[in-house]
């Protein structure tokens, strides 16, 4: 049985999506183990655990379509089809990095491909991501503006600005947030009411959906109805429910407390072990064949690092 | 070359540049339905666009639009509400070309305009200028004239960084020629002599101009030069340099306190002439350090006469 390669069309989809999330993974740890042996100098914030939410939004987008990262989703630049050597060389200012090294490069910007720079400033993007909408609009182009958020964002003033006029103007918006309910190292129950964000979208027109952040097909499947609506003049939030199995950033390592129980829980739901679970019991593929397609991957991230280091 | 008011120069810039710029829109509040009425008329609701009281995100959205092309014009309110957007200027507007290594442009105009001399209390009565002059890649307008504030405008909308526009309420019935071309950012010399150069923008350019004309009836004919900065950032070095080296003598009016700003900037810059070009040390007239009340700013700021005084100073 042979793999599929990934491609940007809405065939193999399920393929499509397990390679990304792989992808992702494997080179996060990647960078995770090159930092610490000295090789980068960038910190990274994993997205362990949270793949399925960047893959699965990207996959749905189509041409023209724009998304804006957060600081946790290298997966939207893989899954926007940003190769890993192009991402790489802006960890190590390679002469032909695009954007020159100048951004930290989890907002690397590939704006040919759609993806559009990040913020550090927490919320600061998603008034960005309003107005890449409204250009849309008034050039009536038939796209729409992806950006994703943590649930964190909730506290910053930008969000509720954006959506009071983005859901005012009908914009083509769709605002993704990784909730996995931890701010940094503080739970989501000692800065909010709810664990659940939809309350928060719907007063200001935004049409919601609360979704399995951890099943890569919801998130697709969602996320096609979301760009669907949006297109039609409707702004969409969509509550992506996950857990974060990584660390909070390879300088920060872990910082929350007593969470062994709910990494249990979690663990059981992977998106990507989901995912190959799925493509199992449908006799798509095989545990052997996944094993070997993890081995190709890793090696094609260590050629890529090798050839990118020596263009410099 | 025609004759028209400050006011109108301001209008005047908006209109031709909405006519000629078919991607340029502007956002603000209480627009369509009241301050540009004629031009959400003339060009439609869709690019004269009403928001709501949401400054970061208006200039956050306006960096959105501009990834994608658009050039915007964001209408804030008064000088002072920049400090509740200074995020979205200085993270989003200012960097994103840099950040972008020059993929994206940020053809974005931040209109705030100096609401002085009107009763708004010290909220609603700075200046702010110096408040981002350090931020790189953020131009900086401070026009004096109707011909200043068109062509500033238009230069402005042909930049593919950011600019705040800092026109001055207090100086819209000032009326001037506004010329046929486009003196593409640099420095005016409005005034003309031989003995001392008065260097400001905005309102106090426009101080400069009127005691040049007063010194010029009180025996000092041919002596005042002034120089209008009109861009405060990038600023025109080489007019300020030139003039100076001619005069010998530099007197430099700020309104803001002189802590930071244009002023300081360029009487740092002057220490690059050599010393035998000066007859005296650069002089600053420069606002008080204090805040102002709203019942009168004037005894605090410079004015004609101060300014008259200062130059009288300098040319003994």
């Amino acid at each position: 049985m042979s793999i599929p390669e990934a491609s940007n069309q809405h065939v193999g989809i399920e393929w499509q999506l397990y390679r990304n999330m792989l992808v992702t993974r494997l080179l996060e740890e990647a960078l995770v183990r090159w930092e610490e042996e000295g090789k980068i100098s960038a910190q990274t914030f994993p997205s362990k655990g949270q793949e399925a939410i960047a893959i699965g939004c990207c996959a749905a987008l189509e041409n023209g379509d724009t998304v804006i990262p957060s600081f946790r989703t290298r997966g939207s630049m893989i899954g926007m089809g940003v190769s890993i050597a192009e991402q790489l060389r802006e960890f190590i200012h390679s002469p032909l990095a695009a954007g020159d090294s100048r951004d930290a490069p989890h907002h690397s910007s590939w704006p040919d491909r759609g993806v559009m720079p990040g913020s550090t400033m927490i919320g600061g993007h998603l008034a960005m991501a309003a107005g890449l909408a409204l250009a849309m609009q008034i050039e009536k182009q038939d796209t729409v503006s992806l950006v994703f958020f943590g649930d964190g964002t909730l506290g910053s003033g930008d969000l509720y600005e954006t959506m009071h006029i983005a859901g005012m103007w009908r914009l083509p918006l769709i605002l993704v947030c990784e909730n996995n309910g931890w701010e940094m190292a503080t739970p989501f129950s000692q800065v909010r009411r709810t664990r659940a964000l939809t309350p928060y979208a719907e007063p200001f027109g935004f049409v919601t959906r609360s979704i399995d952040g951890n099943d890569a097909l919801d998130v697709y499947h969602s996320t096609r109805w979301a760009c669907a609506t949006a297109r039609e003049g409707q702004p969409v939030f969509l509550d992506c429910m996950t857990f974060r199995l990584g660390l909070y950033s390879s300088h920060f390592g872990e910082v929350r407390s007593n969470i062994e129980t709910d990494l249990a829980e979690w663990e059981k739901r992977d998106p990507l072990k989901r995912m190959a679970d799925w493509l199992i019991g449908r006799e798509m593929t095989t545990r052997d064949e996944l094993a070997s397609l993890k081995r190709d991957e890793e090696q094609k991230i260590e050629d890529a690092f090798n050839d990118v280091r020596g263009e410099r | 070359m025609t004759t028209m008011s400050y006011r109108d120069a301001m209008g005047k810039a908006l209109e031709d540049s909405m006519r000629e710029e078919p991607r340029l829109i502007v956002i603000g509040q209480n627009i369509a339905g009241h301050a540009l009425r004629q031009l959400a008329e003339t060009y439609g609701v869709e690019r004269v666009r009403d928001t709501s009281i949401s400054e970061s995100a208006m200039v956050g959205m306006a960096v959105g639009a501009a990834m994608k092309g658009l050039k915007v014009v964001v209408m804030i309110a008064y000088a002072d509400i920049a400090s509740v957007c200074h995020m979205a200027i200085v993270q989003s507007a200012a960097k994103l070309h840099y950040l972008s290594n020059g993929r994206l442009n940020c053809t974005v105009i931040i209109r705030l305009p100096i609401a002085r001399f009107r009763g708004h209390g010290p909220e609603g009565n700075e200046v702010g200028v110096s408040w981002f002059y350090n931020v790189p890649d953020l131009n900086i307008a401070m026009p004096a004239s109707p011909n200043e504030v068109y062509w500033n405008f238009r230069e402005a909308l042909q930049r593919r960084t950011p600019t705040l526009f800092f026109e001055d309420r207090s100086i819209h019935a000032r009326t001037g020629e506004v010329a046929a071309y486009n003196p593409g950012g640099y420095a005016q010399m409005t005034r003309s002599g031989d003995r001392l150069t008065i260097i400001g923008a905005g309102r106090a350019a426009a101080l400069a101009e009127d005691a040049a004309d007063q010194l010029a009836e009180q025996g000092y004919s041919s002596a005042v030069e002034v120089v209008s900065l009109g861009f405060v950032k990038p600023l025109d070095k080489n007019t300020v340099l030139r003039s100076t080296s001619k005069t010998g003598r530099a007197l430099i009016v700020q309104d803001e306190p002189v802590w930071s700003g244009y002023a300081p900037f360029v009487r740092c810059l002057l220490d690059e002439l050599p010393a035998a070009k000066l007859c005296c040390a650069p002089c600053i007239l420069a606002g008080a350090d204090r805040f102002l009340p709203f019942w009168d700013e004037r005894p605090f700021l410079p004015s004609t006469e101060s300014v008259v005084a200062a130059a009288r100073e300098c040319l003994k």
